[in-house]
């Protein structure tokens, strides 16, 4: 009786890790999280190879990482040691299997690391064999030689394991992409928005001062081409920080560019916000086009500086940014009636950025200045 | 002129001198116009009267204007948001008409116009 038993236990074993083995490959296909394969991996693994405990390895940069365990004594769940002082850091840099029948007599083993431990024998196999990312171990508290269909069970699990793992990281990474995109949805929606309510305030601005229908669509127009070189400039820095720099360089485009013998503009590189960025590219616009009709650039000996720096005035940082022409007709005082532009020069920035900013007419040309106190929408980079 | 005053808070120049012209043609005076939530938070802490009514957008250069609203709701002075957001969570806040944008003149001139009119 008890040899019969014996010997249907044995017979039915195979099958039982068979079926283990299968059960596993499909709940492997399910996880999608390192937490969910390390369970199924926990779960599973030890009646698949028969072992008195398994361990679930990460690599995590220079370390393995015992992330999980199932053993009949306590083995080294939560510890990380370096890849080259474990044996399973081993079996992931050297890309095989490892089997070792007496652990005592392999000096792979970090003997200290094992003597707490239950553990005589084991087999370590790593998850995806060219680049491992991961190892299965498999342990006995007896020295034996383990089977080879035992370790060809333990690198099925393995394979699927990478498999596993794999998934879970397509998963993850499909899972940002949508809420990306969703995000950015809601974001265009607010910026198309926001852009819009731009449109329309240089469209009634524009109209309430233009004195004929002509000037009107030129204005209008050139704004709007202004508005949209900002939105250009921003979305080749997919609309994140610009630099002081490369928003002279647009704004100065239409006429000859930084490149050119018009323009000397020096400061240190500055970090703008997005939406300060199409505001001070408004302004310049706006400055650019009254000199080009009335100023420096009126003429051809004329001539625009832009400097800026960082002042320290107590208890803040300013950023003093100055606009001087030279070389234009003598301006014997300023243009009577108020403009978009002249409006938006002297109070939109300052306004926006709780700053302060002065236009003088001075005989040699005009002297712009724009003080605004450092912030997250100006900073220095 | 009716007189009234008000405030408005918004990061975008040029949306803010449209939206102050806007008030000009509704016969409204600007009490002051700021594109930053501590700018604004200083102003009402000042010792001038308080204003009569605040357009705020929503975001304010990255920042919520709500500790703004706040300040506002301590003083009684009613207010409307305008954002360029459809659907912003404003906790707190749930009773304040907001009006979308580009702002259309007639929906702003009604929401204003109910400034000193309910409670």
């Amino acid at each position: 009786m008890l040899d019969m038993a014996t010997d249907d236990a044995s017979r039915r074993q195979p099958e039982t890790a068979l079926l283990t083995l299968v059960e596993t490959i499909e709940a492997l296909s399910g996880a999608r999280t390192i937490d969910d394969v390390a369970a199924v991996v926990r779960s599973s693994a030890r009646q698949i190879s028969g072992a008195d405990g398994v361990a679930f390895v990460l690599r995590d940069k220079g370390d393995c990482w015992y992330l999980d365990e199932d053993a009949i004594g306590p083995l080294w769940k939560g510890r990380r040691f370096p890849l080259n002082a474990c044996i399973s850091g081993w079996a992931m840099l050297n890309k095989q299997t490892v089997v070792i029948p007496d652990i005592y007599l392999d000096d792979r083993i970090p003997h200290d690391a094992y003597r707490p431990t239950f553990v005589k024998s084991l087999v370590i196999t790593p998850v995806r064999p060219d680049d491992p990312i991961a190892a299965i171990g498999a342990y006995w508290a007896e020295n034996h030689q383990p089977a080879p269909d035992v370790v060809a069970k333990l690198q099925v699990m393995a394979r699927a394991t990478a498999a596993a793992l794999e998934n879970g990281r397509l998963y993850a990474s499909l899972n940002d992409s949508l809420e990306r995109r969703s995000f950015l949805l809601r974001e265009l929606d607010h910026r198309v928005k926001n852009t819009l309510a731009s449109v329309q305030s240089i469209a009634s601005q524009t109209l309430r001062t233009a004195p004929s229908p002509a000037d009107f669509a030129e204005s209008f127009e050139a704004r709007l081409m202004a508005l949209s070189r900002a939105h250009e400039m921003l979305t080749k820095q997919a609309w994140g920080r610009a630099d002081l720099h490369d928003i002279l360089a647009t704004a100065f485009e239409p006429f000859g560019g930084l490149e050119g013998p018009r323009f000397t503009v020096r400061g240190p590189a500055m970090d703008i916000s997005p939406e300060t960025a199409v505001a001070l590219h408004m302004t310049l616009h706006e400055l650019v086009v009254n000199a080009a009709k009335y100023g420096a650039l009126s003429v051809p000996a004329g001539h625009v500086v832009v400097d800026w720096a960082i002042e320290d005035v107590a208890p803040k940082r300013e950023l003093v940014l100055r606009w001087i022409e030279r070389g234009g007709p003598a301006i014997t005082r300023a243009p009577e009636r108020e403009g978009f532009g002249s409006r938006l020069i002297k109070r939109g920035l300052a306004r926006d950025l709780g700053g302060s900013a002065t236009m003088a007419f001075e005989p040699e040309g005009l002297n712009f200045t724009l003080r605004a106190p450092l912030s997250t929408r100006v900073a220095q980079a | 002129m009716n007189g009234k005053r008000i405030m408005i808070v918004e990061d975008e120049a040029l949306v803010a001198m449209m939206v102050e012209d806007l008030l000009g043609d509704l016969g409204y005076e600007v009490a002051g116009s700021f594109g930053a939530v501590g700018d604004a938070l200083a102003w009402l802490g000042g010792d001038q009267d308080p204003p009569d009514g605040a357009v705020l957008d929503v975001n304010i250069g990255g920042e919520m204007v709500f500790p703004v609203a706040e300040a506002l709701r301590a003083r009684g002075v009613p207010f409307v948001f305008a954002t360029g957001y459809g659907d912003l969570p404003r906790r707190g806040f749930e009773d304040i008409s907001v009006l979308s944008k580009p702002i259309n003149i007639g929906q702003l001139g009604v929401a204003v116009g109910r400034f000193g009119h309910a409670a």
